[in-house]
């Protein structure tokens, strides 16, 4: 089986894949986002609970892919806890990381360095970014409100 | 002799990549060196407009692309090359035939029958159509095995149903469906068929007019032809009676500023500048495919989609969706919880090319619950060999997953 291939599946990706992390719904959540991939089918549901600026609550719940459920499941994790600016942070590298565009060095901690490999198969990189996308998005909506 | 290995050598993808197996022939087929060299040919050698020009040039390409008209007529047994209308595929000649045929004659409930196994393209066209005329379509359902029972389908037809349009081979269960039947029960109700021929055109002995369909529509890039090129056939005393849906150049007849009348049978279909060298093309593509005995690539189908299902059974987990009695070369296929575009990303690193996803069937992908397959399809080119290899590579995707 190819080297490369099995890189980017490692431990990692196979691991959150099997057991992913708080992988619940929660459907009174004060927040639900939902990462969706027309071209591919997959659709994941993320469950928030902010208070005062801190994401305090995390899990997610949907179907795809090895590596977009293991993303989001990386995702989650490490959310929980976190203030909405670390937390947009986080994001930010983690998107400059997986960007085959982009010529800047990050480093991250292992878990999410796992996810660089998909540079070299650009079709499964949508794949790794989608839930941090949609949480982007969300964060930036969080701060505005919070500015207002 | 009907030899897979000498075929291959007639198409250059193979040559600048030797290990591929390519096993996405029902997304498009690749295509042989007789056909890219038309196509190049005509750009280098005769290329110039149709219709308009008078110089040497341009009435030969005129010609050649009407020539093509025939070829395409004797190949699928339409009465004269008038009932052949160029298109760009198989999507927008169902467009062309669910507004211009059948959008006037709809009333307020009134019905439109199609299957449970159709792609997005022989779906949505009728779904829209109906919803601008307040008329319902119906959606004949399909067994866990993949198949249509004829009794329901009997039921389903009416004094309200204007149209039946049906996939003639399905291009995720690889059902193959009963539709001399079905053309028949519908007519014994004066119902008009469309038979969506994406993927049975390639491999099927076909005559539209023994099968009496009253349109038939199909992608010349599936049949090893360029992509951007299409057919639809449609009875005479049809396409008589259609207006035109797209208006421009070409198409006319005379034209002032308060009114225009429209060019003949098939010219009032094809406004505008078409796809002059993909038409070259396509010719190419049916003379390549006429070469053949149909009943031999069937074999060689039939010795494949045997040698893959009986291989791909033996695999733990493994379940194979559309398991229809009359099948065509498509293995469509779930391995136990590993998503399939992990699996075909492996088999992609091992250069076999296949494709997961809801293949544009998405409703049918729900009545699986499944929310998508992967699927290998085979074409003339493909051998047994390949068909192991993919079996193999699929019981390491499984170790590695388990
Ligand atoms: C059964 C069927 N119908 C319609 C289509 C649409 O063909 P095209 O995209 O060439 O218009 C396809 C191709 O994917 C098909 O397999």
């Amino acid at each position: 089986m190819n080297e490369q291939l099995k890189a980017l599946y490692k431990t990692v990706i196979l691991e959150h894949n099997a057991r992913p992390f708080h992988f619940e719904k929660k459907e009174d959540a004060g927040h639900v986002l939902e990462a969706y991939n027309p071209l591919c089918g997959d659709r994941f549901q993320v469950f928030l609970e902010v208070k005062n600026g801190v994401v305090t609550e995390a899990c997610f719940h949907g179907y795809g892919c090895a590596i977009s459920k293991a993303s989001t499941s990386v995702l989650v994790k490490n959310l929980e806890n976190q203030p909405v600016e670390k937390a947009q942070e986080l994001c930010r590298s983690f998107l400059k990381m997986t960007n085959p565009d982009s010529q800047e060095p990050v480093e991250m901690a292992e878990e999410f360095m796992a996810f660089s490999a998909t540079r070299d198969f650009p079709g499964r990189l949508k794949c790794a970014t989608l839930s941090w996308e949609e949480m982007t998005l969300f964060l930036e909506k969080q701060t505005v409100e919070n500015e207002n | 002799m009907f030899d897979p290995v000498k075929i291959r050598s007639e198409f250059p993808i193979f040559s600048h990549h030797p290990e591929l197996i390519y096993l996405d022939n029902a997304a498009t087929t690749q295509k042989p060196e007789a056909v890219i060299r038309a196509t190049s040919d005509f750009y280098q050698k005769e290329n110039a407009n149709i219709h308009r020009g008078i110089y040497e040039l341009a009435a030969n390409a005129s010609q050649k692309y009407e020539q093509v008209r025939r070829t395409v007529a004797s190949f699928i047994g339409a009465e004269r090359p008038e009932s052949i209308v160029y298109t760009s595929g198989t999507t927008e000649g169902i467009n062309l035939v669910a507004q211009s045929f059948l959008a006037g004659r709809l009333q307020p409930g009134d019905e439109v029958v199609i299957s449970a196994m159709e792609h997005h393209a022989n779906l949505i066209p009728w779904q829209q159509v109906c919803k601008m005329q307040g008329a319902k379509l119906r959606v004949i359902p399909v067994s866990e095995a993949g198949e249509i029972d004829l009794a329901v389908f009997k039921k389903m037809l009416s004094e309200r149903t204007k149209m039946v349009a049906l996939v003639h081979v399905s291009n995720t269960l690889g059902t193959i469906n009963p539709v001399e039947e079905m053309i028949e029960m519908a007519h014994s109700r004066d119902i008009p068929v469309l038979l969506d021929g994406a993927q049975s055109v390639a491999h099927y002995p076909l005559d539209v007019q023994a099968l009496d369909v009253d349109f038939f529509v199909f992608s010349g890039h599936k049949i090893f032809g360029p992509t951007g090129t299409g057919i639809l056939y449609g009875k005479p005393e049809h396409l008589e009676n259609m207006e035109p849906v797209t208006f421009g150049g070409d198409m006319i007849n005379s034209v002032s500023f308060e009114t225009t009348t429209f060019a003949a049978v098939p010219q009032r279909f094809e406004a505008g500048t078409t796809n002059i060298a993909g038409v070259i093309g396509l010719g190419a593509a049916i003379d390549f495919l006429m070469k053949f005995d149909k009943n031999d690539i069937l074999a060689h189908l039939k010795n494949l989609t045997e040698t893959a299902t009986d291989a791909l059974r033996q695999i733990d987990g493994l379940k194979i969706i559309g398991t229809a009695q009359n099948k065509s070369a498509i293995v469509s296929f779930t391995l136990g919880n590993v998503h399939p575009h992990d699996v075909a990303t492996f088999l992609g690193s091992e250069n076999i090319a296949v494709r997961a996803g809801n293949h544009c069937t998405q409703p049918l992908m729900d009545f699986y619950g499944l929310p998508g397959t992967t699927r290998a399809s085979f074409s003339i080119y493909n051998t047994a060999e390949e068909a192991l290899r993919l079996a193999e590579a699929l019981k390491d995707i499984q170790r590695f997953f388990a």
